[in-house]
This record gives C-alpha cells, sequence and structure tokens, in this order.
C-alpha cells in the first residue's frame, strides 16, 4: 500500500495523508509472517470475514421475506367483495405457510447456535414486515389481533433451530400494519361496505390505546411508529365521521372520492426505500 | 378496548418491565466496574510522569490487583445474562469493555512488552474469549481496545523521551508496526472500528518521528544494524 501511494504523491489535490516512512517499510517488510500476532490477526480476519458473510446473507433473506410479505399484503388489499374473500385468504395463508418453511426457516438455520440479537439490525426489517402481513391476515380472518405468541409455533424448527419472536419487534410491525388499516378503511368506503370502515377504525383505536398504555420502552423506533399511527387513526376518525355526515346525502361510491382528495400521499411509513 | 387486545398489551407491558428492570441491574453492576476501570487507567498515567519509567513494575502490580475487582464485577454481569442474549445487552458495557481490553493490554505490554492475545485479556478481564464459552469478550471490543494501545503509546513514546528512556521509542515502533500490519490483514467494513483503525496511522506516523528525531541526532543506540538514513520520508 505504502508503495502505491509514494508515486502519486504530491501531484493531484488529495488531502495530505501521513505515510508509512521508511523505517515503518522495514519493519513491515521484515515482518515474521509467522509471529503470533500476524497468526492471531489472520484468526481474527477470518472470524470477522464469517460474522460479515452471515450479516450479509440475513440481510438478503430478510429483503426477500420483505418483498414476499408486501405481495401478500398486496393481496390482501385486493378483497373487494365477500365472494373473493375466502380464495384470497386461503392464498394468503398458503403464501404466509410457504414463508414459513422456506426464507425463514434458512434463516432459522443461519441463527442455529448464534445470538440472534447479534444479528437483529439484519433480520428485524423482514421480520416486522412479516409481522404486518400475518396479523393482517389475521385481522381480516378473526378480527382480532394475534398474540406472538400464537406465531411463534410457525417459525420454531425444532432441531434446526428456530426465530424468537421479539415483541417489541412485533409491536412494531403491528405499528406498520395500522398503515394497511387505514387504506383498507378508506378503501371500503369505495366499495359501500361501512361497517368494516367502522369495524377497522376501531381496532385500531384500541391498538393506538395500546400503544399509548405501555410505557417507555426505550426503542427510538416505536415513538416513531407511535406517531404514524396517531396521523391513521385521525385520519380514519375522519373517514367515519363523514360516513356518520354525510353518508345519506350521496351516493357510497362518491364518498371515497371525497375522501381520496382530502388524502395526502403518507408513503412514509412504508419504507420502500429499502 | 377489546379484551383480547388489553391482555396482548398486558402482556407486553410486562414484558418491558421485566427487560428494563434487568437493564437497570446491568447499568448498576456496569457502574461499578467502569469506575474500577477508571482506577486502572489512572494508576497508569504513572508512566507518562518524571520518573513514572522505574515505577512500571510496582504500577503493573497494583493494576493487577485492580483487575481482581473488575473480575467480580464481570462475574456478577454474566449471572445477569440470559444465555444467548449477549448481544442484547452488549451496548451497556460495550464501551467499559474495550476501555479494559485496552488497560490490559497496556499492563501485558508494560510487563512484558508483548501484544496481550485476545485469550490474555479474557483471562486478565475474567470473562471468556469466545461467545460459546459464555459471557465473552466481543472480537471487535478486544480490537478497539488495541487500537486504544496504540495511542497511548505513542504518548509513552513522547514521554519516555523527556524522561530519558532513548530505547523504548524504537520497541514501541517495532510494536506498533506489527500491530498496524496486523490490521491490515482484516476486512473492515465501514463501521467504528474501521474508523477508529484509520487514526492507526497517525500514531505510527507520531512514534516514527521520534524514532527519526533520536536516530538524526544519534541518540539511538545502536544496538541493531539499522541503516544509516532511518529516516520518516514525511518531511
Amino acid at each position: 500500500m505504502s508503495h502505491g501511494q509514494r508515486g502519486r504523491r504530491g501531484g493531484g489535490n488529495r488531502p495530505w495523508r501521513p505515510q508509512i516512512g521508511e523505517r515503518g517499510k522495514n519493519v513491515v517488510e521484515g515482518l515474521n509472517e509467522n509471529s503470533p500476532v500476524i497468526q492471531s490477526f489472520r484468526k481474527f480476519a477470518s472470524e470477522l470475514d464469517a460474522k460479515h458473510d452471515r450479516h450479509e446473507r440475513l440481510v438478503k433473506q430478510s429483503r426477500d421475506v420483505t418483498i414476499e410479505s408486501k405481495r401478500i399484503i398486496f393481496l390482501l388489499h385486493s378483497i373487494d367483495k365477500e365472494s373473493k374473500r375466502e380464495a384470497v385468504l386461503a392464498e394468503a395463508q398458503t403464501r404466509i405457510a410457504s414463508l414459513n418453511t422456506t426464507i425463514f426457516k434458512e434463516i432459522a438455520k443461519e441463527l442455529q447456535g448464534q445470538d440472534q440479537y447479534q444479528y437483529l439490525r439484519a433480520v428485524s426489517p423482514g421480520i416486522q414486515e412479516y409481522i404486518e402481513a400475518v396479523t393482517f391476515m389475521f385481522y381480516i380472518r378473526d378480527g382480532k389481533l394475534p398474540h406472538w405468541d400464537e406465531l411463534q409455533p410457525s417459525l420454531s424448527y425444532g432441531e434446526e433451530g428456530q426465530i424468537n419472536l421479539i415483541p417489541i419487534e412485533f409491536f412494531l410491525g403491528v405499528g406498520d400494519l395500522t398503515g394497511e388499516l387505514m387504506r383498507c378503511c378508506i378503501q371500503s368506503l369505495g366499495t359501500g361496505s361501512t361497517k368494516s370502515c367502522y369495524e377497522a377504525c376501531s381496532f385500531v383505536r384500541d391498538i393506538y390505546i395500546g400503544f399509548m398504555s405501555v410505557g417507555h420502552t426505550g426503542h427510538r423506533e416505536f415513538q416513531r411508529k407511535l406517531n404514524v399511527l396517531k396521523q391513521s387513526l385521525t385520519k380514519m376518525e375522519m373517514a367515519c365521521y363523514t360516513l356518520a355526515v354525510r353518508g345519506n346525502e350521496m351516493p357510497k361510491h362518491m364518498l371515497a372520492d371525497v375522501f381520496s382528495t382530502g388524502e395526502v400521499n403518507d408513503g412514509a411509513d412504508e419504507g420502500f426505500c429499502d | 378496548m377489546a379484551s383480547n387486545m388489553s391482555a396482548i398489551f398486558a402482556s407486553f407491558q410486562q414484558h418491558i418491565n421485566v427487560e428494563q428492570d434487568l437493564r437497570e441491574e446491568i447499568r448498576q453492576v456496569n457502574k461499578d466496574i467502569d469506575q474500577k476501570a477508571r482506577e486502572i487507567q489512572t494508576t497508569l498515567q504513572i508512566i507518562h510522569q518524571e520518573g513514572g519509567l522505574t515505577k512500571i513494575a510496582d504500577c503493573c502490580a497494583l493494576t493487577r490487583k485492580l483487575f481482581l475487582d473488575v473480575k467480580t464485577g464481570f462475574s456478577k454481569l454474566a449471572v445477569l445474562i440470559p444465555e444467548d442474549q449477549y448481544y442484547r445487552f452488549h451496548d451497556h458495557w460495550r464501551f467499559t469493555m474495550q476501555r479494559l481490553a485496552f488497560l490490559a493490554s497496556l499492563t501485558v505490554y508494560l510487563e512484558s512488552g508483548q501484544l496481550a492475545m485476545i485469550e490474555d485479556v479474557a483471562q486478565i478481564v475474567g470473562v471468556t474469549s469466545k461467545r460459546e464459552d459464555g459471557f465473552h469478550i466481543d472480537l471487535e471490543d478486544y480490537l478497539m481496545g488495541l487500537l486504544q494501545l496504540a495511542s497511548e503509546l505513542a504518548r509513552f513514546a513522547v514521554n519516555s523521551v523527556t524522561n530519558g528512556d532513548y530505547k523504548r521509542p524504537l520497541h514501541v515502533s517495532q510494536f506498533v508496526a506489527e500491530l498496524n500490519s496486523g490490521f491490515r490483514l482484516l476486512n473492515l467494513k465501514n463501521d467504528g472500528l474501521r474508523k477508529r483503525f484509520d487514526a492507526l496511522k497517525y500514531d505510527v506516523k507520531k512514534i516514527e518521528e521520534i524514532v527519526y528525531d533520536l536516530s538524526i541526532r544519534g541518540l539511538k543506540s545502536e544496538e541493531k544494524s539499522e541503516d544509516k538514513s532511518g529516516a520518516s520520508s514525511t518531511s
């Protein structure tokens, strides 16, 4: 390295950097490759590489989970009439199940014998998106929020390891869910299903109350999610208000138009940038 | 509010409470360890003082004694951490650990002139050197400690000249050069360790300048056949 830099030195406007001097060069060249220091650094290098590689693989797998989860959510949004409901739900469940047995299984294998928290940052985006998809499915199917312990079994693979669902991750996913529910609520205005609009609104209100009741979590992201959640809720409450006040004045399908004009772009909670 | 919903949030709240109590305990224990680490650091500052060079042996002995308290501290900390959750709480003691890795390796250097291996450091502070074996020292924390050591040795080289020891910088130079070439073997990501490593060359340079100053004035003892200039090219 010092050789290469020497040639270019002085020419051009690169900021000045100290070089390894002659003496340093002699020392470096005279180093015993077999010295214990160098040998243990070789060991450190492979250890660090292994860690970085695993991290990168997990990031990639997590991204795959994110993509598939977004598709499942999109699929669930396509329920616009009761007749489609069963078919879509069935497909969503199959796809969730196949996520569980493919990518998540690989992630679990990757994490087996490791400290999951060490790689949390790599897998967290995927897991949150997955939670969002699964809880969305649960909402449409049962109208309930599942406990995270209910989801745990499908991410446990016995001998082959498991992915521990960390409660805070679960709730960050639930925070994102409210954004989907808001979309769902506005959409159902359009299809004239006022009942599901009110239902979604009160469901999100319950979640909001829940989030508020939980004290300081020590997690920065959590506070941010709470703000987004509040915005979604406000929007939904306004939708319900419009429905109550003007619901009898005009055809149902026009209500959605009234609303969508007032709706601001709120892609912020989606994280499409990743 | 639906009962199932409040039950879920209640159990979340409970989870958070448990976690925060645990974190509070960890903070307390870590505070004690950190206090000891500062004590050790203060003790070792003697090497920079006038006449400190003669007291190195005593100073190391005292440091070793203080490290015993650190050991006790870590054994208390280790029992608090559930298995495979080291990295959940790592941030609490990360900087303490880095500082201790630095102090332990400095002590070993002063005693023997050798680089303390991760196993040595782990042994001195009373943890293991591998994750599988229980509460351990993270490799990156150890490496951070070594980088701090290089900066401290650069300072040590300056002050030993001031205090009349002209041989020390030569040894420090050799030592840090080896450390430097070791670090160059690592593929560092663009993280904290990388940034800290980038500062290592300044320490190397500083030490070389000292060696240069010594050799140009003939203050360097010529026990080894250095080439006549031996000069730094950084003029």
